[in-house]
């Protein structure tokens, strides 16, 4: 090299900064730089490129903002047309009857338990049955990811009326308009009641057939299919079973894949009301559509208030926001897994 | 030559079994067994693996849907047997009831469907446009990513009653429309003005309405797209950085590099989120024809029933439709 006497004078992960004889100085560089077009074109690009991503992001927040100062607004502040974002008069009585009188932690202690099974159940069962659908051949391989399609295509509300019996008298087997009796009623004398326990939903997450779990299976087998067979094959000549090989080597690696799953299963069980409204039936077993269904009976006394449709808006707001704020403060923990496990998982067709 | 090396390489994959520790006898030699390929027993693995599934689909997922079906072609006849419901068989009467009667059937499906082949679109090219823009180095790209999944998180099930209850969000929005249909007056753009954009180009009507319609229902697409923008920045990231980099060498410009790489490369992730949308729109709570379903229910969940049937029916006939469309320009690329 004809400059010898370079040297580097700063060195990070990403930059290197060198010194040579002959540089030019900072400002020079600049102004070179500058007499291209092409730089202006880029910082044009860039800066309708951010302007566009702040314009999307406040679409996304902004009813997030107005809901939360919304719920510290009196009912003089909602009506009030120079009151926007700031409250006036503020409180904090909104949170405080929901809390108190919707039974919300009930309530929270109640989903949070229902959430924590299923999801760890779904993420695991997933990762099985993903795995054995991405790395095996066996017969039947194709017809079983078309039934995962299926299963997810088929809306369950569509079956609603034919799931909720299934789990009230719960055997397996029997097709009840038929009318004849299954192996559970056959040996017990009679049929299991489910109904207002966590076993429907413990049972069609075990067997991969509970919301969205076609996918997750989906995103699973993707992802382990990007996983190369040689990793399993190195295992298998060291004298590792295949199950070994599985819980010890696979598993560890796709740990950010499997938090993205959890958080979605999680997530979308906690703000559920249609699997939790066919199973449970009980009064005095508090879930959150408890807490947003009604307004507060303290809040309640407001309903000759003029102004009562909106009040009752910014109520349920208020408790769709205590309901989210679990999951708005796990999503804050886990969100760079998120795009780590789906960045990783390496997707193709 | 290659092609006798992975002859070879296949040969040897299949003559050289895994001994576990277990088909040893205690002289250390090879227990006698039944031969069993390597290939057989890595299948049989792969049966354990599904054998939940297999297990939930055949004991409880398939009784379900033959209730299901059955319900849709039967009455009930509390009379004859005392104490116990016996189910009549009547054929398809509820499906041919469901279009011929005065429910409204018909009208909401086709209405379904319109509000579907509208927001479809929409959604995939919002999420890829946006998929791609999160792909690159920008200033503050952790946080926007964070920001746009956050409605993946937060807006299903409970939260989208909310949302579609709320006016008081729509009002104070000063021109953002959050889907609730009463923000008539603060919509972001009227369609006179798209009109007066327009008319100098010759466009038709049906475009005007379009682009009016999506620009108003921004909050509702951008809310939908979140799993979609996941699966599509997941496929961008597979995309090899070295044909970019031939590209670039190439001298090919950002526009060709797109349509002529990056397009082709995420194909296959447009039909997978085609679907998915198409099974989230039709399966969501606030869905027209969900509502009109549940709202038959009722009067009889038995009609219900065979409605939801012919609109499972009908969901099928537009996923068929668009893997159509989508087999015309999906690339695989060959991994080997």
């Amino acid at each position: 090299m004809e400059n010898s006497n370079a040297y580097v004078t700063k060195e990070t992960k990403n930059s290197i900064h060198v010194d040579y004889e002959g540089k030019l100085s900072f400002k020079e560089r600049m102004m070179s730089k500058l007499k291209t077009g092409n730089t202006w074109i880029k910082v044009a690009i860039n800066v309708i490129r951010f302007i566009l991503m702040l314009g999307v992001s406040y679409v996304i927040l902004y009813p997030f903002f107005s809901r939360i100062a919304g719920s510290f607004m009196t009912k003089e502040d909602i009506v009030d047309s120079t009151v926007s974002l700031i409250p006036k008069h503020f409180t904090l009585d909104t949170y405080k009857f929901i809390i108190t009188e919707n039974h919300y932690f009930s309530a929270f202690f109640n989903t949070l338990l229902i959430s924590l099974v299923c999801a760890l159940l779904q993420t695991l069962v997933a990762c099985l049955i993903g795995y054995g659908l991405a790395k095996f051949k066996f017969k039947g391989n194709t017809l079983i990811m078309l039934i995962v399609v299926v299963s997810m295509i088929i809306p369950h509300r569509t079956l609603q009326y034919s799931i909720a019996p299934h789990f009230i008298n719960f055997d397996i087997l029997t097709v009840q308009a038929w009318g004849y009796k299954g192996p559970i009623e056959l040996i017990l004398g009679k049929t299991l009641i489910l109904n207002n326990s966590m076993w429907p939903l413990i049972i069609l997450s075990i067997t991969g057939l509970a919301f969205k779990n076609g996918l997750y299976i989906y995103l699973m087998r993707q992802f382990f299919k990007g996983v190369p067979d040689e990793l399993e094959e190195s295992a298998y000549v060291d004298g590792s079973g295949v199950f070994r090989t599985f819980f010890q080597i696979i598993l560890p690696l796709s740990v950010p894949m499997m938090i993205t799953i959890f958080l979605f299963s999680f997530s979308w069980q906690w703000t559920d009301e249609f699997y939790t409204g066919l199973f449970w039936s009980s009064a005095d077993f508090y879930l959150m559509s408890d807490v947003y269904g009604t307004p507060p009976d303290s809040l309640l006394q407001y309903q000759t208030f003029a102004g009562w449709g909106l009040y009752q808006n910014v109520i349920q707001n208020t408790a769709g926001m205590l309901i989210i704020a679990p999951l708005l403060i796990l999503y804050l923990f886990c969100q760079k897994y998120l795009v780590q496990g789906i960045e990783r998982s390496g997707l193709v067709g | 030559m290659s092609e006798n090396l992975n002859q070879v390489s296949e040969e040897l994959e299949v003559s050289a079994p895994v001994i576990d520790n277990s088909e040893l006898d205690s002289n250390g030699l090879l227990k006698k067994r039944k031969k069993v390929s390597l290939d057989a027993r890595k299948a049989r693995a792969g049966y354990v693996f599904v054998l939940p599934f297999i297990l939930g689909v055949v004991l409880i997922y398939l009784p379900i849907l033959l209730d299901s079906i059955w319900f849709s072609m039967s009455s009930p006849d509390y009379a004859t047997v005392p104490g116990d419901i016996v189910y009549d068989f009547v054929g398809f009467e509820y499906y041919i009831a469901a279009f011929t009667d005065s429910s409204g059937f018909t009208v909401s499906l086709v209405a379904g469907i319109q509000q579907l082949i509208f927001e479809v679109p929409a959604v995939i090219i919002f999420s890829l446009f946006i998929a791609v823009v999160l792909n690159q180095k920008m200033l503050g790209r952790a946080a926007f990513r964070a920001i746009f999944f956050l409605p993946v998180i937060v807006s299903t099930g409970i939260m989208e009653t909310i949302n579609a209850s709320d006016f008081m969000s729509a009002q104070s929005q000063e021109g953002i429309n959050d889907g609730s249909g009463q923000g008539g007056a603060n919509e972001i753009i009227s369609a006179l003005d798209v009109e007066k954009l327009f008319a100098s180009m010759k466009v038709g009507g049906e475009l005007v309405t379009y682009v009016v319609s999506i620009v108003n229902d921004v909050y509702n697409i951008i809310n939908y797209s979140g799993v979609q923008m996941l699966i599509f920045l997941a496929g961008l990231q597979s995309i090899s950085p070295s044909i970019y980099e031939a590209c670039r060498i190439d001298g090919a410009t950002g526009w060709e590099t797109f349509w002529k790489v990056t397009f082709p490369m995420i194909s296959p992730m447009i039909l997978v989120n085609g679907v998915y949308t198409v099974i989230d729109a039709f399966t969501r709570t606030e869905n027209t024809m969900i509502k009109f379903i549940e709202k038959q229910a009722i009067g009889s969940t038995y009609k219900a029933t065979a409605m939801s049937w012919i609109y499972f029916l009908v969901i099928m006939l537009i996923i068929a439709a668009i893997a159509a469309i989508a087999s015309s320009f999906i690339f695989y690329q060959r991994r080997d």
